[in-house]
């Protein structure tokens, strides 16, 4: 139980370094966020651009000459009561874009992870099984290929093959603009169709890494003494693969299941930009593009939390199903 | 002496990496292109001068990969091009290999609370998600001109955590193991201790996490250009995927489809000869997976 205080307690401070980190940096942005507003207004009532963006500051409620460390007090502060900002650009608070774009991000990546884990569980098992052969040597050679290719090249190739060439999938958003939410079937099928591109450009490089680590971890298990053991002692060959050497192999990679759903929160940036999908790399995407510092720096903190989690509940899992990690 | 150490580093490093396949492979088509990125340049020349009446011509014996939207040749550019990406990967493994033996040796050294803060920050930098983070930093230099040795900083401050962590791992289980101690009591200064005793230790830990490395510093150097630090280089390879793809609308037009088609084709070759010669010295290096092939 010590153990596990000291662990958060390790992990807050670890949090802690990492958002300061990335506020600094944020801050450091070059661009005034109250810019585009600042020419409009210039524009539109014909005064001086300085007036104009004091104007705009006093708008988006944006103090440019507050000291840095005010306002890192008052992240911090606001973060610790669950409070992610406010966005200059969008004029609402980051919690409720978070709320808004969290639930298709999840879907996505959770989706995404659990197919090609699956997927990826299979090939990998079934290829270190068939070690040497050619079933084998197509598997784990396409996989490598796979990995060979950038993430975000996957994307942009997926995009502009299926979307944009073949045009079987939309070229963005979530569902159609014209179309209310509802629990429909008509409005269900359309959210699925809406997220096959973001999806399959998640699951591919997953499903790749999946297969290769499982293919990796069955071949060292096979060459283990209980595996001989349970072959000298007439053992069904289907008994050993699946029991002692599928799960076995299987299980160390359950525990970084939950960092790669953590991972995938940041991941998803590029995706989700590459196709308009309106999750929070979306969004995140967005806050840079338009300098919009409050919604960078709570989206980030967002982000780095999700993956702080997911390490923590990996580190749990992991010393649950492995008898030989034990919580001190 | 120099002889010895020659033939020594030969049979340490250079025949295991001959003898495992995929190493060999690797180091071939690594070496093809360090070729391209060393004489290259001296054998191609390049014009990158618009001539909008050979826009995206098809691949012929004259333009081998065909030429782009400003009717410049495609393959001039990634052969000149080559010479960035691989020198800002070298170059940004070298620093990441540096930064994380260092911090990774003063972790293991250290004690108390100085050692457990050095912990963090490692801690810190593994769970950043590095996209994003890339992404900020894009935007950060996007007006600035950044030179060879500036972006390769960039690059590995998101690739030298890993390393520390195992480094620190390593020399906090040497640290007490008796020719340290013995070193200790002879008064042998902790230079001598970290830099004779321990590091020849950490040696092969850190040759192999160069090598596994370099995927993720070219992708993420590619990947740095295509997100728009464009002031770089415009034969950089990510700046040519992101010229072709956004500027030139390439895949937009069917005639087009060649331009980003060949820039895609070199980066993936790059990195899939990376990808091999890692997996090849993990197996070499790593007597746990060694014997399954």
């Amino acid at each position: 139980m010590k153990y596990v205080v000291d662990r958060v307690l390790y992990l807050i401070v670890v949090l802690l370094i990492a958002i300061s980190g990335v506020f600094v940096l944020v801050n450091k942005m070059p661009g005034d966020p109250a810019y585009g507003l600042a020419v409009s207004i210039a524009q539109q009532r014909n005064m001086e651009m300085e007036r104009a963006l004091e104007i705009a500051h006093k708008l988006m409620g944006i103090d440019p000459h507050e000291p840095l460390i005010v306002r890192y007090w008052r992240f911090i502060s606001n973060l610790l009561k669950g409070n992610f900002g406010y966005s200059s650009f969008y004029q609402t608070s980051v919690n409720e874009i978070i709320a808004k774009a969290l639930p298709w991000t999840l879907f996505v990546i959770s989706l995404a992870t659990l197919v090609s884990f699956l997927v990826g569980i299979y090939l990998g098992s079934f290829a270190a099984q068939k070690r040497g052969t050619i079933i084998d040597l197509v598997i784990s050679g396409i996989a490598s290929i796979i990995q060979a290719i950038p993430p975000f090249v996957l994307a942009v190739l997926i995009l502009f093959i299926f979307a944009v060439r073949l045009r079987v999938i939309p070229l963005g958003g979530a569902y159609p603009v014209d179309m209310e939410p509802s629990f429909s079937l008509s409005f269900i099928l359309k959210v699925i169709h809406h997220a096959l591109g973001p999806m399959f450009a998640t699951a591919i490089p997953q499903m790749a890494a999946w297969t290769l680590a499982m293919r990796g971890n069955t071949s060292q298990i096979m060459e283990e003494d209980y595996i001989r053991f349970a072959q000298a002692r007439g053992l069904k060959d289907s008994v050993i693969a699946n029991k002692y050497i599928k799960n076995n192999a299987m299980l160390p990679l359950i525990a970084s299941l939950a960092i790669a759903i953590g991972y995938m929160l940041g991941g998803h940036t590029l995706v989700e930009s590459i196709f308009n999908y309106p999750g929070i790399g979306f969004y995140f995407g967005k806050a840079i593009a338009v300098r919009d510092f409050g919604l960078l720096t709570g989206l980030f903190s967002l982000i780095v939390i999700g993956v702080i989690v997911a390490t923590f509940i990996a580190e749990i899992v992991y010393a649950l199903i492995d008898p030989r990690v034990k919580l001190k | 002496m120099r002889k010895k150490r020659f033939s020594n580093f030969f049979y340490d490093y250079v025949q295991p990496l001959i003898s495992n396949k995929k190493s060999l492979a690797g180091s071939i088509i690594l070496l093809f292109f360090i070729l391209m990125a060393t004489i290259g340049p001296m054998i191609v020349p390049l014009n990158m001068n618009s001539d909008f009446a050979n826009r995206y011509q098809r691949p012929s014996l004259q333009h081998p990969f065909g030429t782009d939207y400003f009717g410049v040749d495609i393959f001039q550019q990634i052969v000149h091009g080559s010479r960035s990406v691989i020198s800002l990967t070298l170059l940004a493994s070298l620093f990441a290999v540096i930064i994380g033996t260092v911090v990774g040796v003063a972790r293991g050294y250290l004690e108390g609370i100085s050692g457990k803060l050095l912990d963090a920050i490692i801690t810190v930098f593994l769970v950043i998600p590095s996209f994003p983070a890339l992404l900020i930093l894009a935007a950060i230099f996007a007006d600035t001109k950044l030179n060879t040795v500036e972006v390769a900083l960039i690059v590995a401050i998101w690739l030298w955590a890993p390393l520390a962590k195992q480094v620190a791992a390593q020399v906090l289980t040497v640290k007490s193991r008796e020719f340290v101690e013995a070193s200790r009591m002879l008064n042998m200064g902790l230079g001598y201790i970290l830099f004779s005793d321990i590091a020849k230790l950490l040696i092969p830990y850190i040759f192999v996490n160069f090598v596994t490395q370099l995927k993720s510093a070219m992708e993420f150097s590619i990947g740095l250009m295509f997100l728009g630090l464009a002031k770089f280089d415009p034969t950089h390879w990510g700046v040519m995927l992101n010229y072709a793809l956004y500027q030139a609308g390439a895949l937009y037009t069917p005639k087009g489809f060649h331009y980003p088609f060949f820039v895609i084709l070199n980066i993936v070759l790059l990195i899939y000869g990376g990808i091999l010669l890692a997996q090849g010295i993990e197996e070499v290096f790593n007597p746990k997976l060694r014997g399954h092939e």
